[in-house]
């Protein structure tokens, strides 16, 4: 059994720590939760309060009967779950063609992508923001979801991921005459569960919170993604007279990514004693 | 009997397992890069989409700009102060919350919680949290008799604190990181370290660790690209002030292009962004590299 | 299988991104972008202005009541923008080719799309519908005159209040006997005063916001400067002089009152407000977008404003009496009406709104027309009266100075820095004219 697990004291005291730290941690969450059950007017002369009442349900009420929240909600899931398709698609595929594969050139791509790491979003967002406007792609799905499609850190991830996986698998597969890609497909790609969970997760909570390109790609409120539609609701002054609103959105907001995770976080810790490699 | 060197074989048709990424980054990433560039070289008005060529002109004027010096100085000073941070916070936990068990699942998720929740909302939360005398934080340090600090009006202090709030909302990233890295470590690693009755530090420092380098370098280089284009939770908490000590690159881009309507201006300020990141992500490959060669 | 079913999907998302919405038939439809928020559950099926409430309410149920009373088939529909990346929005928009057909905007902003003609001159419009310009206050003319041609139809004037706390001015012996507070008339005086409050009462007298703030520092700057009659820009807008007396003089109050303890240190806008509300500060230095909410606190018995609510212009220090102050103003965008009958029903809807633009005096902010601002209607209104000589004295910065938003920044950063880093005066004054002149002399328009 792996040493590191063995519940000696200091594992005890190591976990009591830790939970202090979480609850810390988790106190600031835990407030906003709190704020978003208070009324508006209440917190515009006082935000130091936790569980002492009054309490109301009027913020998430707001919400729901904001005529356009579902369509915002369903425009975020849709360009949140296609770019992380296609990312982890996309990476898969070039990973494992960059740590496994031999072709003319591959160091040199390889050397390209990498250099697009160091690109910030700034250096291409304007040029890129006239580009998708002169293909007549602003407000539409495509225009959102297409550029978190070029970025290398998937790339990089799944080729370190796959270059750890060990060769004698593949050798075992290639024996019995499969193919590269059935290779790939069969053998390889269910080994790197965790690499494609923490991917997926990565490439969500990006996507889902992305602050600036939505903005200008996405500007009929029919194609606002959730976080940028429930802004575009708050007053001038929301972080004094709405607050109690803008806690109620924030819950609402973060509620599918956090479901998402707890759904996907059983592929992070594959049992650690044993299966898998 | 397939020969290791036949897996090994160079074949063009490997490289279709590349050309859809790298087709869609050359047109998506590459190209606009390269119009970047170009803007850069030119004086172009934001509003009206018309500009004129001054050659390096915008680069020159860059290098006098004390306040993009500072600004410079600012986000090369919040790498180095929340990278470490990140790797090292992030790292910790993955190892001591990488076991089955409800308990681990909590915590985890805990740690992960925040991340969830758009900058708005984290900045918000902190400012509300950071106010003088009614803030909650102000509130303990008073409670447990100590002297009320402004931390975010602070000279000294204010970048310190956007750059914990930033290690508090995002730890959950490189932590997930380095728990999917350590799925990969083979078991029988472990098995035979307890065969050997091997203490829980050597196995951590024989063992665990250098099984992690690869990741950990991985993570310094993700949480260092991430910080350098650090920008939301700065303009939002600070506004890039007090005295400008806080404002980084991104922000003077932003309030150049978008503010100033100097596109020229901004793109070469993003071109000198990417030179800078450009040595840094090459020195952590370059080091990375190395220790491959080495084993 | 999974590849080629994701790519499907994918290929299906983006057919389906490719349909655009048709116009309904017959309506003309034209489209209204616009920000002060959203608040469908409580005004969205109301359709009389006169129902609404608040900036958010009073807007929507103008659409609304447009909509549903105009004869000629006219349909506005809004479109709102976020508040704080309005102007990114709105620029990304008219890049895209995705132009709104009327859109509200600062007056302070319209400068940068009027020079580069992007919005459309109204004065023939006007005229034609029967807006007469004649009827527009002072400030509203100041704010939509570009060259002497107007671009823009004022929707009203928001500017620099003091809101007081009565009964804290009170206990420090500043109210006078008519139980209006006792203003200070000169810098001295204002620091007499400031240091009469603090002994009598142990809380400062200000509650500014400083903190991530810099339009509030701008705004203080800019009155004390207009109201010593100084010119802080050249005629042509294109340079910024800060040697002058009247900046030391300002800067220097500003630094003297901070310095002493004077403002509450270090709060941010809702902090500033705050302490006002609870009654830790005697002053706020805010606009007039918050009466309405404050009046509605100092109804409440437990409030520490009840009964002591008074809000008043900037006083005057100095020899001018003016005030800093800026609008809203609807403008009309070149390309956003794709047919005549678009632009001439973008007409139709701004002549309504100027008929009613009495119903957005609700909101605390200062009307546009004389007739509204001398009418009784206006005047009854709470705490209005005092504040009606502002459509006048209002001034903000010249119309000509390019890049308003980020002078203001420019300027604003660095009064912030006056007091919160204790950054010396004439460190300031050198500072702001070497980067607002750089920044002016980087605008090409």
């Amino acid at each position: 059994m792996n040493p590191l697990l063995r519940r000696g004291w200091f594992d005890k005291l190591l976990m009591v720590g830790l939970c202090l730290l979480a609850l810390a941690w988790m106190g600031p969450l835990l407030w906003v939760l709190a704020l978003s059950f208070k009324p508006n007017e209440f917190l515009l002369t006082r935000t130091d309060v936790f569980l002492a009442p009054p309490y109301t349900l009027a913020n998430y009420l707001d919400i729901l009967q904001t005529s356009s929240v579902f369509r915002w909600l369903g425009n975020s899931a849709l360009v949140a779950l296609m770019q992380t398709a296609g990312v982890l698609v996309l990476s898969s595929l070039a990973g494992y063609g960059f740590a496994r594969c031999e072709f003319p050139g591959r160091k040199f791509l390889f050397a390209v992508v990498m250099f697009g790491l160091a690109v910030p979003a700034q250096s291409t967002f304007i040029p890129l923001h006239h580009l998708f406007s002169d293909w007549n792609l602003q407000n539409t799905f495509a225009g959102l979801i297409l550029p978190g499609l070029a970025a290398p850190f998937g790339v990089y991830l799944m080729t370190q991921y796959f270059k750890a996986i060990p060769i004698d698998l593949e050798e075992a597969a290639m024996l019995d005459n499969a193919s590269r890609l059935k290779t790939f497909l069969l053998v390889i790609l269910p080994l790197s569960l965790p690499a494609q969970a923490t991917l997926g997760i990565f490439t969500f909570l990006g996507c889902w919170n992305d602050y600036l390109w939505p903005l200008v790609i996405a500007t009929k409120p029919e194609m606002y993604t959730l976080t940028r539609g429930l802004a575009s609701t708050q007053t001038n002054f929301a972080q004094s007279e709405g607050l109690g609103f803008l806690m109620a959105q924030a819950v609402f907001a973060g509620m599918p990514v956090l479901m998402l995770y707890l759904f996907f976080q059983k592929h992070l810790i594959t049992a650690v004693a044993g299966t898998g490699r | 009997m397939i020969s290791r060197v036949g897996l090994r074989a160079s074949r063009p048709a490997h490289a279709l397992f590349v050309m859809p990424f790298v087709a869609v980054y050359a047109l998506l990433l590459l190209w606009p890069l390269a119009k970047g560039m170009l803007i850069g070289l030119h004086d172009h008005d934001l509003l009206s989409n018309d500009s004129f060529w001054v050659g390096l002109d915008n680069y020159r004027q860059l290098l006098d700009d004390e306040v993009f010096m500072q600004v410079v100085g600012n986000t090369m000073r919040f790498v180095a102060i929340s990278t470490p941070i990140f790797v090292l916070l992030s790292l910790v936990l993955a190892l001591a919350l990488n076991r089955p068990g409800k308990l681990g699942l909590v915590l985890r998720a805990t740690f992960f919680c925040a991340s969830v929740f758009s900058v708005t909302l984290i900045t918000l939360v902190w400012k509300l949290a950071l106010m003088p005398e009614r803030g909650l934080i102000a509130q303990l340090l008073t409670a447990l008799g100590l002297p009320e600090v402004p931390l975010l009006t602070s000279d000294s202090l204010a970048l310190l604190t956007v750059a914990l709030v930033t290690v508090w909302w995002i730890i959950g990233l490189p932590m997930i990181l380095f728990l999917s890295a350590l799925q990969q470590i083979p078991s029988d690693i472990y098995e035979a370290a307890a065969l050997d009755n091997t203490s829980r530090w050597r196995t951590l420092t024989r063992i665990t660790l250098p099984s992690l380098k690869r990741t950990i370098v991985l993570v310094a280089l993700i949480e260092m690209i991430r910080q350098f284009q650090v920008f939301p939770q700065i303009m939002l908490m600070t506004n890039g002030g007090p005295n400008n000590t806080t404002r980084p690159i991104v922000q003077f881009i932003y309030e150049q292009a978008f503010m100033q309507l100097s596109l020229g201006y901004a793109a070469a300020a993003s071109q000198v962004l990417l030179a800078i990141m450009l040595i840094g992500v090459s020195a952590q490959l370059w080091l990375e590299r190395d220790r491959q060669v080495a084993r | 299988m999974i590849l080629m079913r994701l790519s499907l999907l994918l290929s299906l998302a983006l057919l389906a991104s490719c349909g655009q919405r048709q116009p309904e038939d017959g309506k003309t439809e034209i489209t209204l972008m616009r920000f002060f928020g959203s608040c469908e559950a409580k005004f969205g099926q109301i359709n009389k202005a006169a129902d609404g409430v608040g900036e958010c309410g009073i807007v929507t149920t103008l659409v609304n009541e447009f909509n549903a009373s105009n004869t000629d088939g006219i349909v506005v529909r809004t479109q709102i923008g976020e508040w704080g990346p309005y102007y990114d929005q709105l620029t990304a928009r008219l890049v895209a080719k995705d132009i709104p057909t009327v859109a509200v905007m600062h007056e302070s902003a319209l400068g940068d799309y009027v020079r580069r003609k992007l919005v459309l001159p109204l004065d023939a419009d006007f005229a034609r519908v029967g807006i007469d310009v004649r009827d527009f206050t002072e400030h509203a003319q100041r704010g939509t005159t570009f060259e002497g041609a107007r671009y823009a139809l004022p929707f009203d004037t928001w500017a620099w209040l003091w809101h007081i706390n009565t009964t804290l001015m009170k206990k420090a012996g500043l109210l006078g006997a008519d139980g209006q507070p006792i203003l200070p008339r000169s810098p001295e005086e204002l620091v007499a005063q400031a240091r009469q409050f603090r002994a009598r009462t142990g809380k400062p007298m200000f509650a500014w916001a400083v903190a991530n703030e810099t339009a509030a520092n701008n705004r203080t700057f800019l009155t004390l400067v207009a109201q010593q009659n100084a010119q802080l820009f050249a005629p042509n807008g294109k340079t910024i002089d800060m040697q002058q007396p009247a900046v030391t003089k300002a800067l220097t109050l500003m630094q003297q009152l901070y310095a002493e303890g004077h403002v509450k240190p270090n709060l941010d806008y809702a902090a500033a407000n705050q302490s006002f509300l609870n009654g830790e500060a005697g002053v706020v230095v805010v606009g007039t977008w918050t009466i309405d909410q404050f009046l509605r606190e100092s109804q409440k018995p437990e409030s520490a404003l009840n009964g002591g609510y008074a809000v008043l212009p900037f006083p005057q220090l100095f020899e001018r009496k003016a005030v800093f102050a800026d609008g809203y103003a609807w403008a009309l965008f070149k390309g956003g009406a794709a047919t005549e009958k678009q632009h001439e029903a973008s007409l139709k809807f701004l002549k309504f709104i100027w008929d009613h633009t009495a119903e957005w005096s609700r909101t605390g902010h200062l009307p546009v027309s004389r007739k509204v601002a001398e009418s009784e209607a206006f005047r009854a209104l709470p705490l209005r009266a005092g504040l009606a000589e502002i459509t006048a004295t209002g001034t903000g910065m010249p119309g000509n100075v390019p890049t308003q938003r980020a002078i203001e920044l420019l300027i604003g950063e660095d009064v912030a820095n006056l007091m919160i880093s204790a950054k010396p005066v004439t460190e300031v004054q050198a500072s702001v004219e070497k980067r607002v002149n750089t920044a002016l002399q980087k605008a090409r328009r």
